[in-house]
This record gives structure tokens, C-alpha cells and sequence, in this order.
């Protein structure tokens, strides 16, 4: 156990840092590896930091890169027996690497307590919020329930829930996203503990809700001086909040240094590479690759352009309710109106970008626009034709006109198929429909079709052609990567030949150097074979990144819509401000700097 | 939660008349033959299909001959016309067997479902699980006709450690209540500990990867407690619905074989001696009988569920 295996590569600033603070938690040499049926993984590998009562530690890094492990490790919670842990924790000088279950016991949620990153699935759904802060805090003190009860009601109002007293018997499910994760917080610090781990404390929630979980994390961090480990993929959240950073790459700690280090003079490639994949919002986006081949628009006339090119879509008054049930017998009490009066166009090789929170009503909207939901008054036109309330057999045809790219590519693939057989199957049920009345599409592949080639070939040029190998043809999806997988789901989607893509937050679930990738793919293919793009995302940076045109959405109405740089420039509505001010900016400085302005 | 109570009760009835109509259909109307004489049995006289079919209303309207029906079977006046007896009166006679065993057995294969499903997936992998997993397995395969044959040779036949068959009252007895049924009781229950344990192992599983155990186990919970009262407790709501059907299913009339081999004189015993006779009106009360069973244990296991899992309680809801 007290093997301390070289440490990574080592920056200056560390020793001098350490001396100045005395080290609360101290690890030293940390490995992890699991044995797997695949051989056995090293998640961790030679992970060693210090950290200082009062400080914010971020551990930065990509999905795989070990950042979870190596929190979860300190607590103990990695243990397993196919886990293999060596090196050094030390709290205040105890070592819990080799503590026994129950000196952790009395660490974990007692001394270093913890917040996860889905508040959805945190929480055990069939207790009460307030049992569960309850059940936390009777594990490490002698106390009452009635007193337990009361300190989890004052716990809950510390972290900003409304009518504490009231919402502590409500359930999880009775708590929206935000409020979920501020009970997690209540919980992990009702027991005053001295360290914070934050797992992506924020990832899975809105930018105005982050923005409110930032700064109430940041508040408790000064009033209660308590040392956190913040572990994020977003660098933004990072400028915001750390002290430090340790950028962690395949189990290893690749640099350290403060924030301005880190920034503003990275020595590592990864690091570079982390943070050149960073989309940002507050800098206009690079040129889109479109521009190589048309006539290079610049922003400010796009709008013009896109003005002069034939509408592909309109959406016209787009109104979807839907019913309210209640009571004895389910009678219907009310309406909840998801799109409220929408109307939005979108022009052949035009990319419009949906931006809006959960719950703003972009998924009903992109539902009725594949025509997968009936839209209860308006008007959708595709190509000029009316496809609002077309009967099954009549939508058919157009289907294969509009496709949609989902969220997430872990669960949109259906595990048990070929990636040849996923995309196969698209080019198939294109081939039943050739006889309907089908719109000119691009002729390319069907006419190849007609002259009875082999779908494996077709299937591998389209791999081929979204950055796959035909090799891939007989994977399945669980073996690609995130990456990957959200390829064949464009390559499923582009087997179609459609005019008109949805992508539902295409790259939400996607790494950031991956992130770029795709989005660079999505405006690649724009330009190879004319299509037109809704974006829909959460992030109004991806949004700018690749859309010609933003249409803001906010409680089931367009708040806001214009031409990108507009948009982000000079916003109109006040809601578009708060979401453009929610965004964190991944540069120290002016991270502070708006820090400044706003206190 | 009350109106969702109204609600399932509500839905409870209407399920039970749909039932009664289907139950009226089968046997009345669809076989395409004069129902009175196939109630009459082969020897029946003309003069006694005659007072059926008056008695039955089968010259009648389908609606007035469903009143008839149900009127009959639901006032007690149901009889067997080769048996001559009473129908209800034998159901209400093998109620007190059918009941015994069946709630014995279902605690049993409730308590020892859950204990080895716990042990099999706490110890998932090892030793313990793959021996319970055999057993399980074992049980599962073997069919309730042989365990009981091999129960009465090895346990009543070669060593007269219990009695072979027959039922003695709860009131009469307790003890040898008790000890007439510990063989049927068991020979009902292996199967369903069997099946109960491996659903139980791989809820269990499943909920420890889930992220409020991590949570559970992060805010500093023993592991005992983390396994009580997250995992198995969670992995409890699942079971309730087999259970819920199960024995609604063998207090309904399900355990026919058992209750047969061990000749306990129940409602089971009833179905088959009324079948092996083709004899209609008690095969009539009992599926409806039985159907009243599930139907009834099915509301229960809703509104159970729903206690059980909070979020039940908003399908259809709120939003």
C-alpha cells in the first residue's frame, strides 16, 4: 500500500503551495485498476495532489480519463473485488486507503461528503427528500428525528428551497432538476463536513440553474471555508469557480498549475488540445467550412443570403397543448400549451438553431415537425406542401425527407444490432418507399441503388462517408465510443437521403474534443449535400458555434430570433440576456471580471 | 391517494362484470349445443333439461339468460345437477383447506424467495450463489406431481415421519393443522422459491449500480443498511406484482395438483373432480371464483405499488 509509483509530471508550484497551506487531504501515488473481461484497466495511475482547507480544486479531463475514479477512491467507494487500489489518502493524516469499512463510515459523509452528477437518479425515488438528509445525518450523530427533521429543514432553506418546511416531505420526483441537486448539496454539508468532492455537480442541469448551483457552491465554499474538489469536463464552470486545476488524461495527472497557468500558458498538448475544443461564446465562431466552397459569407450577410434561398420549412402558429389530467376519474382540468403559437422558416443549406431550456417546448416542437405529434392549430409547410395533420399513409414519403439526430448514442442504437444492420435498415425502408411520391432528393445514392448494388457496400460508403471505416459495418454499438456511435446515428439519419435533419442536442452528451469533431462532420455533410439543419440544444455557445440563424425559446414561445451574431450580440429579450449571462466563460479573467460587475 | 384508491376499486368492478359477461359467453353461448343438456350431465332425464332450462332462462333473451345466470351463481342457488349438490356450499366447505395452504405456503416462499435471493446476489458469484442458483434452478424445473409423489414415498411411505393426506381444521387443531399441511405446503412452495429468488437476485443486482445506493453508501450508511433499505427495499416492488398475481392465482383454485395429491379437500380438489366429471355449473363458479381472486389481488397490488413506489401515485396525473 505505501508503493508510490513515480508521480506524473511534475510543475512547479506544488511544494511551494503545499508549505504555504497545510494540506488537509493529501494523496500520493493513487492507482486504481480494475480487472475486466477485456484484461484488467488501469482507471488511475499515479494520481497525487494536495488540497487546502478553503480551496477549490478542479480536476479537468474527458470521459475515461479516471477524474471520477480518483474522487470516488478517497471515499472508499471503488472498493471491490475486482479493484486493485494502491498509494496514499491521507485526511489530516489518516490514511483511508487501507481504513477499514467502518473508520470510513465514519468519513464518508462525516468529514468529506459527497454530490454526484445526476440529481435524477442521486436520490432513492421512493423516500422523501427530507428521510433521505435525515437518514444522512442520524449515520453520524445521536440525535432525535424530530432534531434531525428540523437541521434538514434549515439545511434546505441554507441551499435556497422555497417553503423548506413544506418541500422536506416532498419526493425527488417532486423536485425539479435545480432543486434536486441543492438537496443533494443540503445533504452532503448537513453534517458540516470539511470536504466537498462535486462529480459534474452541474452538468446535468440548465445554464440558469448551473449558474445558480456555481454560486451558491461558491457562497458555502467562502462561508464555511470548506476545501471542495470540483471534477468537471467543462472548463467554463472551472473558470468560474477553481483555485487550481489538475488536467487528468488517461488515468494521469498530465498538468497542474493555478487558473492563469492553466489558461492563459498551457505547456501540455492535451491541455492545449482541451482547451482550443472549448466552443465559445463570447468570441464569433470560426468560419464554417461552408464557406471554402460557396462565395464565403461572412456573418452579417447571412441573413440576406438566407432571405434570398427558398424556404424549405415554415412553420407557421404552431400551437401544441396537452391535457392536464386530475381527479377521481383522470377528467381533463386544464392545458398545458408546450408550443405556443411558434412560427419559425428554415431556407435550403440553412442551419437554424433552437436554443431553450428544459421544459421551453423544443421537443415538441422538433416532434411535430417530423410529424411524430399532431399539432393542435398552425401550419407546417415542407417544400410548400402542408404536412400538419397528414394522415400515416400520406406522411410516409415526406418521413425519409426529414430526419432527426438524437441526444444520446449510448441508448438510440438498439444494442443488439450491427451498426451495418442499423444503418442497412434505414436504406431498406428508403427502398419500400421508392415507389411513393417521393420529392426530388439527391440522386446520388439511389440512383446507385436502382442498379442493384450491394446495400454492404452503400452501408460502408456512408460509414465512410461520417468519418467511419466500412470495418465498422459488423460492429456493434456497444464497442465505438460516444463519438462513434453518434456517427452511425448521422449515417442512419443521412441513409435516407433527407433534405432536413432535427439534431436534438447532437453533441450534449459528447466530450468536448469529440464535440468539435462532430459538429465539424454535421457542417461538412451541410455543405456536401445541401441540407438544412434545426439544431436544438441547451448550449447557446454549440448553438452559435454552427447556426446561421438563433431562435430563442422560452416557455413555449420564440422570445427572440435572428441572425446568430445578432442575437448574441445584442440580445433584445431580457430572457436571452439572463441565458447569454448563465453561460460560463472558460477565461479566468473575464470570468472575474464579470464576477466584479455583478457584486 | 385516495382517489387513485376510488380509481383501481372503480376499475376493479368494471373488470369483474367484463368478466362475468366473457365467463356467460364461454360457457353458455358459444359452445353450439343446448347448454341445459350439457348441464344435465349424460343420464339426464327430459324432464330435468326441461326444469334447466326454465330455471336457467335459456329460451330467453342472451341478456335475461345472463341475469339468470349471475342471479344463480351470486344468490347461492347454483347446483350440481349430477352431483346434486350445492355449489356454493362445497366452494365455502374447501375455502378453509384452499386458504390454509396457500397462505402458508406463500409466506414460505415469500420468506425463504427473499432470504435466498438476498444471499444469492450479496454474494453474487461465489460459492453461496452458485449453489442457490442450482437450487433454484431445481426447483423451478420440478414438476409439483413429482416433488409431492417423492415427498409421500420418502417422507409418509418409507419413513412415516408426516401424514399422507388430509386436512384437519385450524380450530379443531393447530398443531396438527399444522402438521398435515407442512408437505403440501412445501410442495407448493418450492417452485415459487425458486422463481422468486432469481428475480429477486437480479433486481437486487441492478439496483446496486444504481447512483442513489452510491449516494447511500457516500453519506457514510453502514452496508447493512445500504443494502436494507436501498437495495432490497427497492427491489422489493417487482416482487410485489408476481406475489399479488401468484397468489391470487393458487388461493383461486390454482393449487389443483397439490391440493389433490394430499388430498386436502379444497377449492383446487373441487375444479378438478368437477372437471374430471365435465360437470359445468361448479366449473362455472369456480373460474369466477378464481377470476374474483386475481382481479381482487391485482387492485390490492396496485394500490400496494403505489405505496410501495410514490411515483405510482401521479401516473395520469399531474404533469
Amino acid at each position: 500500500m505505501s508503493k508510490q509509483p513515480a508521480d506524473g509530471p511534475k510543475t512547479s508550484g506544488i511544494s511551494t503551495e503545499s508549505a504555504r497551506r497545510p494540506a488537509l487531504l493529501e494523496v500520493r501515488g493513487l492507482r486504481v485498476e480494475f480487472a475486466t473481461e477485456g484484461g484488467a484497466v488501469q482507471a488511475v495511475d499515479g494520481v497525487s495532489f494536495e488540497l487546502g482547507a478553503g480551496e477549490v480544486l478542479a480536476i479537468v479531463g474527458e470521459s475515461g480519463s479516471g477524474k471520477s475514479v480518483t474522487a470516488q477512491t478517497i471515499l472508499g467507494l471503488t472498493r471491490s473485488h475486482n479493484a486493485t487500489i494502491e498509494g496514499s489518502v491521507r485526511l489530516r493524516g489518516q490514511e483511508l486507503v487501507d481504513a477499514s469499512e467502518a473508520e470510513l463510515q465514519k468519513v464518508r459523509g462525516g468529514e468529506v461528503a459527497m454530490v454526484f452528477q445526476d440529481p435524477m437518479t442521486s436520490l432513492n425515488p421512493v423516500y422523501r427528500v427530507g428521510h433521505q438528509i435525515v437518514e444522512a445525518i442520524r449515520a453520524h450523530r445521536r440525535m432525535s428525528d424530530a432534531e434531525a427533521r428540523a437541521l434538514a429543514i434549515e439545511m434546505l432553506g441554507a441551499v435556497e428551497i422555497p417553503d423548506s418546511e413544506r418541500r422536506v416531505d416532498n419526493y425527488p420526483h417532486e423536485f425539479s432538476g435545480g432543486m434536486r441537486q441543492r438537496a443533494m448539496i443540503a445533504m452532503a454539508l448537513a453534517l458540516e463536513p470539511t470536504v466537498l468532492i462535486a462529480d459534474e455537480p452541474t452538468t446535468a442541469l440548465d445554464v440558469t440553474i448551473q449558474a445558480q448551483i456555481l454560486a451558491l457552491l461558491a457562497r458555502l465554499n467562502r462561508e464555511r471555508n470548506l476545501a471542495t474538489i470540483l471534477i468537471t469536463h467543462d472548463l467554463g464552470v472551472v473558470a468560474e469557480v477553481a483555485d487550481r486545476i489538475l488536467v487528468m488524461h488517461e488515468g494521469r495527472i498530465v498538468e497542474r498549475g493555478s487558473l492563469d497557468e492553466i489558461f492563459y500558458a498551457p505547456k501540455d498538448s492535451y491541455t492545449r488540445r482541451l482547451l482550443g475544443a472549448v466552443v465559445r461564446l463570447d468570441q464569433p465562431p470560426p468560419p464554417k467550412p461552408t464557406s471554402t466552397t460557396g462565395d464565403g459569407p461572412i456573418p452579417s450577410n447571412i441573413s440576406t443570403e438566407s432571405a434570398r434561398r427558398p424556404a424549405l420549412l415554415e412553420v407557421r402558429g404552431l400551437v401544441k397543448r396537452f391535457p392536464v389530467r386530475g381527479g377521481l376519474f383522470q377528467r381533463t382540468r386544464g392545458e398545458t400549451t408546450a408550443v405556443d403559437e411558434v412560427s419559425l422558416t428554415v431556407a435550403r443549406g440553412e442551419t437554424l438553431g433552437l436554443v431553450g431550456e428544459s421544459g421551453s417546448g423544443k421537443s415538441t416542437l422538433c416532434r411535430a415537425i417530423l410529424g411524430l405529434i399532431e399539432p393542435d392549430s398552425g401550419s407546417i409547410r415542407f417544400e410548400g406542401r402542408e404536412i400538419a395533420g397528414l394522415p400515416q399513409r400520406r406522411m410516409r414519403p415526406i418521413r425519409g425527407d426529414i430526419q432527426m439526430v438524437f441526444q444520446d448514442p449510448y441508448s438510440s442504437l438498439n444494442p443488439r444490432k450491427r451498426v451495418g444492420q442499423i444503418v442497412g435498415a434505414s436504406l431498406r425502408s428508403q427502398d419500400s418507399l421508392a415507389d411513393g411520391p417521393k420529392t426530388s432528393g439527391i440522386p446520388t445514392v439511389s440512383a446507385r441503388r436502382r442498379e442493384g448494388e450491394a446495400p454492404r457496400r452503400q452501408v460502408g460508403e456512408l460509414l465512410e462517408r461520417v468519418g467511419l471505416s466500412a470495418a465498422h459495418y459488423d460492429r456493434y454499438p456497444h464497442e465505438l465510443s460516444g463519438g462513434q456511435r453518434q456517427r452511425v446515428g448521422i449515417a442512419r439519419a443521412l441513409a435516407v437521403e433527407p433534405r432536413l435533419i432535427v439534431a436534438d442536442e447532437p453533441v450534449s452528451a459528447l466530450d468536448v474534443t469529440i464535440r468539435a469533431q462532430i459538429l465539424d462532420l454535421l457542417a461538412e455533410l451541410q455543405d456536401d449535400f445541401d441540407l438544412s439543419y434545426v439544431f436544438v440544444a441547451h448550449d447557446i455557445g454549440v448553438v452559435r458555434h454552427v447556426s446561421d440563424r438563433i431562435a430563442v425559446m422560452h416557455e413555449g414561445k420564440i422570445v427572440e430570433e435572428g441572425p446568430t451574431g445578432g442575437v448574441c450580440e445584442r440580445p433584445s429579450h431580457p430572457y436571452t440576456r439572463s441565458l447569454l449571462d448563465a453561460v460560463p466563460i472558460p477565461d479566468p479573467r473575464e470570468a472575474r471580471a464579470r464576477r466584479a460587475i455583478r457584486s | 391517494m385516495a382517489p387513485f384508491v376510488v380509481r383501481r376499486l372503480a376499475g376493479m368492478i368494471a373488470v369483474l362484470f367484463a368478466i362475468s359477461v366473457i365467463v356467460f359467453l364461454i360457457f353458455n353461448v358459444i359452445p353450439n349445443s343446448d347448454p341445459a343438456q350439457r348441464m344435465a350431465g349424460k343420464n339426464a332425464t327430459p324432464q330435468l333439461i326441461a326444469n334447466i332450462t326454465e330455471e336457467w332462462g335459456f329460451d330467453e333473451p342472451l341478456p335475461e339468460q345472463y341475469l339468470k345466470t349471475m342471479e344463480l351463481i351470486f344468490t347461492g342457488e347454483l347446483v350440481s345437477y349430477s352431483s346434486r349438490l350445492d355449489v356454493d356450499e362445497e366452494i365455502r366447505k374447501g375455502l378453509p383447506a384452499t386458504a390454509s395452504l396457500c397462505i402458508g405456503a406463500a409466506v414460505i416462499w415469500m420468506f425463504f424467495g427473499i432470504l435466498f435471493g438476498y444471499l444469492s446476489a450479496m454474494r453474487a458469484g461465489r460459492l453461496t450463489d452458485r449453489v442457490l442458483t442450482a437450487l433454484a434452478l431445481a426447483g423451478i424445473s420440478m414438476p409439483v406431481f413429482l416433488l409431492a409423489s417423492v415427498f409421500l414415498y420418502y417422507l409418509t411411505f418409507r419413513v412415516e415421519l408426516f401424514p399422507s393426506s388430509g386436512y384437519v381444521p385450524l380450530t379443531e387443531n393447530p398443531l396438527d393443522w399444522a402438521y398435515h399441511l407442512i408437505l403440501p405446503w412445501t410442495t407448493l412452495a418450492v417452485l415459487f422459491v425458486g422463481f422468486y429468488s432469481r428475480v429477486l437476485r437480479s433486481n437486487m443486482l441492478e439496483a446496486m449500480n444504481e447512483d442513489y445506493v452510491r449516494t447511500a453508501r457516500a453519506k457514510g450508511l453502514d452496508e447493512r443498511r445500504v443494502m436494507t433499505r436501498h437495495v432490497l427495499r427497492n427491489s422489493l416492488i417487482p416482487i410485489v406484482t408476481l406475489f399479488g398475481l401468484d397468489f391470487a392465482a393458487v388461493i383461486g383454485g390454482g393449487a389443483i395438483i397439490t391440493e389433490s395429491i394430499f388430498s386436502l379437500g379444497g377449492v383446487g380438489q373441487y375444479a378438478a373432480d368437477s372437471i374430471s366429471n365435465l360437470d359445468l355449473p361448479p366449473i362455472m363458479a369456480v373460474t369466477l371464483f378464481g377470476a374474483f381472486f386475481v382481479v381482487l389481488f391485482n387492485t390490492v397490488v396496485d394500490i400496494v405499488y403505489a405505496y410501495l413506489d410514490p411515483r405510482i401515485r401521479l401516473e395520469g396525473g399531474r404533469q
